[in-house]
């Protein structure tokens, strides 16, 4: 059973395991993730639906344990999902309702009083850009505004975290881009955490902190998407000349740097980075070596290459695929 | 809320306000729920197509009532319809009614794809269940019991000494609403069972029509095939509501002619466990993976 203290992370699993009769949908997932906007990628079928549907109590797991916001999401799914809000990847709306008491109706099922419900349902949908049309059936919206109420319905409760279930799908490039932008301001501006569940690399580089990879029901990679913001990431470095007098005055350091492409063609090199005084000693030694600094940042690995590296080429290129039919 | 001023106007930044208000628990939610249910089955804030089906019906309903009252009205002292008459003449309508209502109520919600929403929040799949018995029960009252009790307010005003009368004829008032309310959540029960199957609203319409017809006509033909033992025969009713229903209230309002071989208590116990088995099977069928 995961402990339920989780003062750091948003989401803790331990041995989570769910099987459907002889297929494994979920094989022994351990996470921690901290509170953060995170991504949840992976290909179909890797199990990330049936993650979302474990933590948000709709499925029972065949064995381990989950916790969310410090909350047993197995044995106290009611007090999780009253901190969290679900955004589906299905069409999950009533045609016959107008926006406004759909979302006002949503914030009442999560415990809002009536008053309150609609004052919230208004106050949501006009931050989802969808402050006009509220009163209009929800039968006559286009795709992106569906997605919007959606959203909305999400988030009225005023929860901790949101899980958002692919919500760029069936959006135009400016509908998509729009609704990156409103989760990257749910989280960014309004503070709650979210985890975004997406076929779409693009998608979770634009808005996520941290990546969840899954593949085959088995976690892939678990990590921040930006450690290369970090003090503690390794630094990018090019430089015009001779490369093994800048290379042997840092080794004299004792700093180690290894080349960052095929050896022979590369003037660029990843060097191990050890504080401050590692910048302090590239720039000592290309002034000493007289070997002009010409690229100087974080060694930055791409979400592609995360990707390419937990789950494969032709996951890679499948997500590529449909990423080309998005756009 | 900051707002500038200028001269021409005023520009007010809407910004995000978290919410610090009282959350309230799982009764208001399941209030909540079957109150936005009735609505959506009475058509109440959609298109006008959706609110003329339930119309009809009151209308309908509201027909013999009205018809008694009148004749009462201009001939002191003739009642032409009791209230037993009264419940059995309704019957059909409020059985239309359910057909109605309950799929709007219940197989929306499944064909809206609405289910992962309501679970993902804190109310749960029982209490889903009773928000929405609770919403086709109240909903049934206001076409099984309202006329019944109209029929009685209009007996006891239009009579000699109407406070008397009505006085008089609390118990009967009390009969009324135990019938119009074992009546609505019986076949709102049974309804929202057969609706919470299918997605499609015709189809359930369909079903719930077709079988309390059909449950008639069986129920009339084990009778007949079981005459020569009447210590069955006299519980066939429970394979009808229709029969069920003119069993529960004839007894009630003591028709012998019908319930004297089935003692009360047993129709009552009879119809609290068809509510019951539809309830149960509810539970089950929501709980199952979604």
């Amino acid at each position: 059973m995961v402990a339920e203290n989780g003062a750091g992370t948003s989401i803790e699993t331990s041995a989570l395991t769910k099987r459907y009769g002889t297929v494994v949908a979920l094989d022994t997932v351990d996470l921690a993730v901290p509170r953060a906007a995170v991504g949840l990628l992976g290909p179909n079928g890797a199990g990330k639906s049936t993650l979302l549907k474990i933590l948000l109590g709709l499925s029972r797991p065949t064995s381990g344990g989950a916790a969310v916001l410090g909350r047993d999401a197995i044995g106290d799914g009611a007090e999780v999902r009253r901190l969290v809000g679900y955004m589906p990847e299905t069409d999950t709306l009533p045609n016959g309702t107008t926006a406004a008491d759909f979302v006002s109706h949503m914030a009442e099922m999560s415990g809002l009083p009536q008053r309150a419900a609609r004052q919230r349902a208004a106050d949501v949908l006009y931050h989802v850009g969808l402050d006009e049309e509220r009163y209009r059936l929800i039968g006559g919206f286009s795709t992106g505004m569906r997605q919007r109420v959606k959203l909305a319905q999400a988030i009225v409760h005023d929860p901790e975290l949101v899980f958002l279930d692919e919500p760029t799908n069936g959006l135009d490039p400016l509908g998509r881009d729009e609704m990156l932008g409103l989760i990257e301001r749910i989280h960014r501006q309004l503070g709650i955490l979210v985890v975004l569940s997406s076929h779409i690399l693009d998608d979770v580089e634009r808005v996520c902190d941290y990546v969840v990879v899954l593949d085959r029901g088995r976690v892939a990679a678990s990590q921040p998407l930006r450690a290369q913001i970090d003090d503690l990431a390794d630094l990018h470095v090019r430089i015009d000349g001779d490369p093994e007098p800048f290379l042997d005055l840092l080794r004299q350091r004792g700093i180690a740097a290894r080349p960052a492409g095929i050896e022979y063609l590369s003037d660029e090199f990843i060097v191990s980075r050890d504080g401050d005084a590692t910048l302090d000693a590239i720039r000592d030694a290309s002034a000493e070596t007289g070997s002009p600094l010409r690229l100087l940042r974080p060694a930055t690995r791409s979400l592609e290459d995360l990707y390419v590296d937990s789950v494969g080429m032709t996951a890679v290129a499948d997500e590529r695929r449909i990423q080309e039919r998005a756009r | 809320m900051s707002a500038s001023s200028g001269e021409y106007g005023e520009v007010f930044d809407r910004g995000y306000r978290h919410y610090a208000g009282p959350r309230l628990g799982t009764p208001h939610a399941i209030w909540a729920l079957a109150r936005y249910s009735m609505a959506r089955a009475l058509g109440i804030r959609r298109s006008w197509t959706a609110k003329i089906v339930p119309m009809v019906l009151y209308g309908a309903a509201a027909i013999p009532v009205a018809i008694a009252i009148g004749i009462r009205a201009f001939v002191p002292g003739f009642e032409f319809l009791d209230y037993p008459s009264l419940f059995t003449a309704i019957f059909l309508l409020v059985g239309i009614f359910v057909a109605t209502v309950a799929p709007e109520m219940i197989s929306s919600d499944r064909h809206d794809r609405l289910l992962p929403l309501y679970f993902s929040r804190p109310i749960g799949r029982t209490s889903y269940v009773l928000a929405k018995l609770l919403g086709a029960g109240i909903l049934t009252l206001t076409i099984a019991l309202v006329p019944v009790v109209a029929l009685w307010l209009g007996n006891g005003l239009l009579s000699d000494e109407p406070l008397t009368a009505m006085q008089e004829g609390l118990g009967d008032l009390g009969r009324i609403v135990v019938a119009g309310a074992m009546i609505s959540f019986y076949l709102g029960a049974i309804g929202l069972l057969i609706s919470s199957f299918t997605g499609r609203k015709s189809v359930a319409v369909g079903v719930i029509i077709l079988g309390f017809v059909l449950s008639e006509s069986l129920a009339f033909a084990i009778s007949q095939a079981l005459q020569d033992q009447p210590d069955l025969t006299r519980w066939t009713f429970v394979l009808s509501p229709s029969l069920t229903i003119a069993t529960m209230v004839d007894g009630l309002f003591g028709n012998v002619e019908f319930s004297a071989d089935v003692p009360l208590a047993a129709v009552f116990a009879v119809m609290a466990a068809v509510i019951a088995i539809c309830c149960l099977t509810m539970f089950a069928w929501y709980r199952r993976e979604l």
